[in-house]
């Protein structure tokens, strides 16, 4: 295209913008608004998935043996069952619980030194309550439940334990969250078309003699059509550049105050993972303000 | 260049505009379409840049049945097709020069091209020294001469001109016919619709008189009267 060409196109796209300046400001706002919207829903999904992830990983049962049952028998009957992952499964004698038990206590001794805590506490207790058991794994955790009711009826086996609830809620809410996103994502989609839509409507309406012009002095539609185009993706961008602005310092502020005062939460952050949805809502704005502008001169354009 | 074969429009709301019209204008040629407001004038003219398609019949403009053009032809066809209208149609926020520019940038042309060719489409319609000067800064008359230069500078081979002297006082509608005429002594086709009889008279060229939409006389240059 001819250097002339480029510049008439793109002082055509500016001057529209310059014209509807409040409007273009209020479609700029709308976007931005929108997209922010958008980003949180997709943070927080993914945050939430994160997490449901994280918890998954660290699932456990614990199979508690009764008194008196042989844990070889009872590991034996475990492994049978294929969803269990053998390297990951893990026999805790009662001895070994103890101590467990006894360091989680905090006895304030010395780390080193289990064994003197946990035959104090034995001593304290006069014999030790704890059972001998198994932590198993299962190669996926959504077999958890189903593994462990398998488990229960494994005879010798007194209780079987699992810390079900939290992972499942974490996915029903990942789940949840991307399904309220989708729809309001799409309502949200929608909606910044249709505003695109009008304030390119309103341009064309401001401009209609140049187009007129234009069609009669043989200017092609796709010639016509593409300043507004231009000043639909300028919009878009420009909502977009500020919903950015607002959501990354936002967000790494948000995780840094969780990551100081909510220990056992860990919210997602790597730079490469900021700059990627960075640049998503960025093409989103982008997309939104070609497909806008698009739609509303497509009705215009046949209709005359 | 032209020809209608037959040719009627029915507007949707079911008013006929033009019934059975025969018509064919040459190369070069000069021809008044006249007749009272409502004749079918500007219909006649609006089929020629295919701002509308006939109802029946064939019009063809430089071998070309505009109805059967597809849509994205359509420019191509009015880059052949230069049209000049009784309001004008001047943008107000560009000067002269930037108006008559406008027709060659929204064609793709280069900046070169538009230096060359806008000087001499002014200086055609003798406009060179208001160059700069805004719409609103001019007369009627030479704001028609803007859209004369304007509809010219494409170098097209039709030119339309759909009551140009109607908002122009007589003398300058006299500068504005004989400036039509000059263009037309350019090997271009000037159609021009009027219904000022007095100065149609005066030209002495090809006249073809509309009454409701049907050619009722068909007057050669030079005065010889055809049967309609």
């Amino acid at each position: 295209m001819r250097l002339n060409t480029v510049e008439f196109l793109l002082r055509q796209s500016w001057e529209g913008i310059v014209r509807n300046g409040l409007i273009s400001l209020a479609a700029i706002t709308n976007i931005a608004v929108a997209l922010m919207v958008l980003g949180a829903i997709v943070l927080t999904g993914a945050n939430l998935e994160h997490m449901a992830a994280l918890e998954a990983k660290a699932a456990v049962i614990t199979v508690d043996l009764e008194d008196g049952a042989d844990p070889a028998d009872v590991q034996a009957e475990l492994l049978a069952d294929l969803r269990v992952d053998p390297k990951q499964t893990r026999f805790v004698s009662k001895d070994e619980a103890l101590r467990q038990t006894a360091q989680r206590l905090g006895l304030h001794l010395p780390q080193s030194e289990p064994e003197v805590a946990a035959d104090l506490l034995a001593e304290l207790l006069g014999r030790n309550p704890l059972p001998n058991s198994f932590r198993v794994k299962t190669g996926d955790p959504q077999d958890i439940p189903a593994v462990a009711a398998q488990a229960e009826k494994i005879p010798g086996v007194a209780e079987v334990r699992y810390g079900q609830q939290v992972t499942e809620k974490l996915l029903t809410l990942a789940e949840g969250t991307k399904i309220a996103g989708l729809l309001v994502g799409l309502i949200m989609t929608g909606a910044t078309l249709l505003i695109i839509g009008t304030t390119i409507r309103l341009t064309i309406y401001a401009r209609r003699r140049e187009i007129r012009i234009m069609q009669l002095v043989g200017a092609t539609n796709w010639f016509i059509g593409i300043p507004f185009v231009i000043e639909g993706v300028w919009q878009g961008l420009g909502g977009a550049l500020v919903a950015v602005a607002v959501l990354l310092p936002g967000y790494t502020y948000v995780q840094a105050y969780i990551d100081q005062n909510l220990e056992f939460l860990s919210l997602l952050y790597s730079p490469s993972i900021l700059i990627l949805f960075a640049l998503v809502i960025l093409g989103c704005g982008i997309l939104f303000g070609a497909l806008g502008s698009a739609i509303s001169l497509r009705r215009y354009l046949q209709t005359v | 260049m032209i020809h209608l074969q037959q040719v009627s429009v029915v507007y949707p709301n079911g008013t006929r505009a033009l019934s059975d019209i025969d018509l064919h204008i040459d190369r070069g040629e000069f021809a008044f379409i006249t007749g009272a407001s409502g004749s079918g004038k500007s219909t006649l003219l609006k089929l020629l840049y295919r701002d509308i398609v006939p109802t029946e019949g064939k019009v063809i403009v430089d071998g070309q049945d505009v109805a059967k053009l597809p849509p994205g032809r359509v420019p191509y066809l009015r880059r052949k097709v230069g049209v000049v209208f009784q309001d004008f149609r001047l943008l107000p926020d560009k000067t002269v020069w930037e108006n008559v520019g406008f027709a060659l940038d929204v064609l793709g042309a280069s900046r070169r091209e538009k230096h060359h060719k806008v000087p001499l489409a002014l200086e055609l319609v003798g406009l060179s020294p208001k160059a700069e000067a805004y719409p609103g800064q001019l007369s009627a008359g030479e704001q028609q001469r803007v859209c004369i230069a304007r509809s010219l500078v494409n170098m097209p081979p039709v030119l339309l001109a759909d009551e140009p002297t109607g908002n122009l006082d007589p003398g300058m509608s006299w500068e504005i016919v004989q400036l039509l005429d000059d263009i037309g002594e350019r090997d271009t086709t000037v159609i021009m619709a009027t219904h000022d009889q007095d100065m149609v008279d005066r030209m002495g060229k090809r006249v073809v008189q509309l009454v409701q939409g049907v050619v009722v006389r068909d007057v050669k240059e030079g005065g010889k009267y055809d049967a309609p």
